[in-house]
């Protein structure tokens, strides 16, 4: 089979900008998108606030500058100011260059962009289509793709990254439909495979899919991933499903209250109150309930998000889809009542460990998007900063993979990689084996709440590390039940159930490791950050028995100088 | 406070092609909690009793499009659809069926072959094509006002979930229809000052199987998902043809017919409309295909009668107007 030129895992947000440019850079590369579900299912569809971008259409006063400070402050300092910098400077370009393909963003009165503020930004500036940016921004691109003839691969499940040591070489899938595997040989390889946070499983906003697969494939393959203690709960997920009430609702100025009726936020950001940064929210959230200020209820206790004093109309002009989740997952219309919510593992800053172009150490393989670590999030990512990093680093990583890949010269993938994948595939299936895979991702979710979650000790995630290996242990012992070769869902499964165990130890020794807190990361017997010791990445290998190692590698900084962090 | 608790049958529709000569369906007993979706209801059945229960999800929040299936005979998101709200339409008290949708071929349960949706958004360009060149993309965004933005912003809903398309009555005649999703998706570009393809799209959509063909049955409008005026999208596309004199062909004498028709005795006079589209050579080529229809019972009665409460229909054809 005559090589790709450039296969794309992911067609989420990051896979199809990269997928665009790419064949815009040259339109004669042979190049495959590939994905486990239907492009315009992938989870960047489920973004709703919107994307940032210092177009100072609202604030004329609003800089690219200043985008970059809150993005490294944001970060806890932890951010790569290189690539923080260029994440800024290309957000006007990238913005703009989606609205001119056609993306709906809502619009001021004079006709351009419209901006609303967003959590621990200074000034208005984050671009929207209503509540459902991501849908729109997603379906643009699926849309340019469509224009420009690419080639998906829709429902094939990546199995394994293949590469000598120093070249891509291409990828292992599976097709879904037909149960088919097949070794697709790519000079060059970009995954952009999304996030982790779904390990929480009921307590995270993720879709079902969101479970690290590319950034464990990486893992497996010897690549580096970076900062994965760092996990972002987002404040407001609904109190029963976990699902996404978007900083969108509080941006438009909804209110924080406990069950006093105080908009308890002033005790802990009396400036910016509700808009405040996640990390900063959700850890207020927490201590109000352990203070007993929560609300009580057979699915925990929980937080009032008010939107009653905003009115109908604002509501249904902006927040239509908010509206609708209230009213489908939890029986609120929040014109009425205010909205049950409590925080929600949402959103993954680390990932594989990639340069600003989204280059990995194995020329030809790249990595962008929620999969990826640049690092511009550092410990804590700010809201609309995400959309953002698709495309800024989708675009980059397509265009140096396009210049680039005509000058690889890939070396076959071993036959050994596919036979290897048939025979772990089948062995899941052997009568001998007693785990039952929903027992067994119940569990990790729930050890990963209780022990790696928002507040976590030594002691929590000695716990947390403990139980992990025990599900490992136990995986080995899963069976998947359905032996069928045509779309064996329970098959995919209990492969992402994998991944989610293998990043969850990352997570986990990752958290125990960092004694300080940062950003996302709060350790109780570490409540202050330690500049001194951990101001660094954490970087993490598997070696070949799968053991995970951990080092450290040093933060790039620039113009902005260390300070303390407050709001 | 506890939650009230029910037990509820799922009646399911199953086929696997790798085993399975024939679909079947089977019955799953469990009980449910209010609140429950039916989304979160089979995902207990996969969990606990069958795991070779096969279905796409994804969001679980209503956004990504996934989990469209038909619920008591209705194609619906299972993730939006809550168990409580579905027991009034159980034909068999407390027995909800789930089935894959219509107008799809079956890979396996309620898992469909989606691969002809993303061809006609190919064939209809579905895609704004820029004014601006390629070299000065991301310079500058356009102005647009608030007012066209309203225009096409209801379509941009969209997320494809294929709801409409399984309900969509002509869909089931006609495999090659634009289907309702294509005409909402084509009204949103061309209505976008952005694009500069609608030439070239309303030229495809005047052909056979576009926008013409479409019989104002109403259903997708019904289980549009996403709730989108879907009809006026329809007749948005059908008055842009009107206003660019589309008139050499088919379709639009059709649809003058059909309008026609409907003010006159409120249903369609079939037997003639191929008169009057067709013009009289056209309608003696179809005779082969006339003689089929008769052959399978199907041939359009020649006396219509008007239905009863015309007058309703002539004033519901006024506010249209
Ligand atoms: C509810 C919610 C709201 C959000 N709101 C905002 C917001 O307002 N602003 C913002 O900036 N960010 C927001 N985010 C974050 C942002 O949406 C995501 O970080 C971003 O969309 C991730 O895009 P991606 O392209 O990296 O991955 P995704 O969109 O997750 O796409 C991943 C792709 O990889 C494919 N894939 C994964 N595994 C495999 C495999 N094994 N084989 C084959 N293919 C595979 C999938 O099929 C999919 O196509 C939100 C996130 C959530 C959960
Ligand atoms: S109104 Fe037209 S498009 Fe809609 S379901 Fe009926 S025939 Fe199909
Ligand atoms: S028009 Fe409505 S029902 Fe049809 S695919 Fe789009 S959202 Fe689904
Ligand atoms: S799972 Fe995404 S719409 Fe239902």
């Amino acid at each position: 089979m005559q090589p790709y030129d450039i296969i794309i895992v992911g067609a989420g947000g990051g896979g199809m900008y990269a997928a665009m440019e790419a064949l815009q850079t040259n339109p004669k590369l042979k190049i495959a998108v590939v994905s486990k579900v239907y492009p315009t299912r992938s989870h960047t569809s489920a973004a709703q606030g919107g994307v940032n971008a210092a177009l100072a259409n609202r604030h004329k006063d609003d800089t690219i500058d200043l985008h970059i400070f809150d993005t490294i402050k944001g970060s806890d300092y932890l951010a790569d100011q290189d690539a923080a910098t260029i994440l800024c400077e290309m957000a006007p370009y990238v913005v703009r260059e989606l609205e001119n393909l056609g993306a709906p963003f809502s619009r001021l009165e004079d006709g351009t962009i419209a901006q609303r503020p967003f959590g621990g930004a200074q000034k208005y500036r984050c671009c929207y289509c209503a509540d459902r940016t991501g849908h729109t921004i997603l379906t643009t691109l699926f849309e340019q793709c469509l224009r420009q003839g690419v080639h998906f691969l829709s429902e094939y499940y990546l199995l394994s990254l293949e590469h000598d040591g120093q070249k891509a070489q291409g990828v292992v899938v599976m097709n879904m439909q037909t149960g088919k595997i097949e070794a697709l040989p790519a000079r060059s390889v970009i995954l952009a495979t999304g996030g982790y946070a779904k390990m929480y499983w009921q307590k995270s906003s993720n879709a079902a899919g969101s479970t690290g697969d590319g950034i464990a494939a990486a893992l497996r393959a010897g690549l580096a991933v970076e900062d994965m203690e760092f996990v972002q709960f987002h404040p407001t997920g609904l109190r029963k499903s976990g699902l996404l009430i978007s900083e969108g609702a509080r941006g438009e100025g909804g209110y924080l209250v406990n069950n006093k009726g105080e908009r308890f936020m002033k005790t802990y950001a009396p400036e910016k109150m509700e808009l405040g940064p996640r990390d900063l929210v959700s850890r207020s959230i927490e201590i109000e309930i352990n203070e007993g200020r929560g609300f009580d209820s057979d699915a925990g206790q929980y937080m009032h998000l008010d939107l009653r004093h905003l009115g109908a109309d604002l509501i249904l002009e902006r927040l239509p889809q908010i509206r609708m989740l209230a009213i489908d997952f939890e029986g609120v219309d929040p014109i009425k009542e205010p909205i049950p919510i409590r925080p929600t593992a949402h959103y993954s800053m680390g990932g594989i460990d990639a340069n600003n172009d989204g280059a990995t150490a194995i020329q030809g393989i790249y990595a962008v998007g929620e999969c990826s670590c640049i690092s511009v999030h550092g410990a804590n990512r700010l809201g609309g900063n995400s959309l953002l990093d698709i495309l800024v680093f989708g675009k980059l990583a397509g265009r140096h993979a396009a210049q680039l890949a005509p000058s690889l010269n890939p070396g076959a993938i071993s036959t050994s990689a596919v036979e290897k994948s048939l025979k772990e595939i089948e062995g899941y299936s052997h009568h001998d084996r007693t785990e039952r895979y929903g027992e067994l991702r119940d569990e990790l979710g729930k050890t990963l709440g209780a022990n790696a979650g928002i507040y976590r000790t030594k002691k929590k995630l000695e716990k947390g590390v403990e139980d992990i290996m025990a599900i490992k242990e136990r995986f080995k012992n899963v069976r998947v039940n359905d032996s069928s070769a045509v779309f064996n869902t329970n098959l995919f499964q209990v492969l992402e159930l994998k991944n989610m165990i293998a990043l969850a130890e990352t997570v986990a020794r990752g958290a125990l490791a960092r004694e300080e807190s940062r950003g996302s990361h709060s350790r109780e017997d570490f409540p202050v950050r330690d500049d001194e010791k951990w101001h660094k990445h954490s970087i993490f290998h598997m070696n070949e028995k799968g053991d995970i190692t951990l080092s450290t590698k040093p933060v790039t900084m620039g113009k902005y100088p260390l300070q303390a962090r407050t709001y | 406070m506890t939650e009230e608790k029910k037990d509820i049958y799922f009646k399911i529709f199953r086929f696997n092609p790798e085993v399975d000569q024939h679909p079947f369906y089977d019955d799953f007993k469990i009980s449910v909690e209010k609140g429950v979706t039916i989304l979160r209801a089979i995902n207990y059945i996969k969990d606990h009793v069958d795991s070779t229960l096969t279905y796409r999800f994804y969001c679980q929040a209503g956004i990504c499009g996934s989990c469209s299936m038909r619920v008591n005979g209705v194609s619906k998101l299972a993730c939006t659809t809550q168990v409580w709200d579905e027991l009034p339409n159980c034909k068999e008290t407390d027995v909800i069926t789930i089935e894959p949708m219509n107008n799809f071929e079956i890979i396996r349960d309620m898992v469909v072959e989606y691969t002809p949706v993303i061809s006609k958004l190919e064939k209809y360009i579905s895609w704004v094509t820029p004014k601006i060149k390629q070299q000065d993309l991301g310079k500058k965004e356009h102005i647009i006002s608030e007012a066209e933005f309203k225009v096409y912003d209801a379509a941009t809903d969209c997320i494809l979930c294929g709801a409409c398309y399984s309900e969509c009555s002509m869909m089931t005649s006609s495999r090659e229809y634009i289907s309702p999703l294509g005409l909402l998706k084509a009204y949103r570009m061309v209505k976008d000052s952005r694009d500069t393809r609608s030439n070239d799209r309303m030229k495809v959509l005047n052909e056979d199987h576009g926008m013409w063909d479409c019989t104002h049955c109403y259903r997708c409008v019904e289980a549009c998902v996403k709730k989108i005026p879907i009809m006026d999208a329809i007749q948005g596309v059908r008055n842009e043809a009107f206003l660019r004199g589309m008139k050499n062909s088919e379709g639009y004498r059709h649809a003058y017919a059909f309008t026609q028709d409907i003010k006159s005795v409120g249903r369609l006079k079939e037997s003639t409309i191929a008169v009057r589209t067709k013009g009289i050579f056209g309608a003696i080529s179809m005779l082969p295909f006339a003689l089929k229809m008769l052959g399978r019972n199907r041939m359009p009665k020649v006396f219509v009668h008007t239905i009863p409460g015309i007058k309703h229909v002539k004033r519901i054809f006024q506010k249209i107007k």
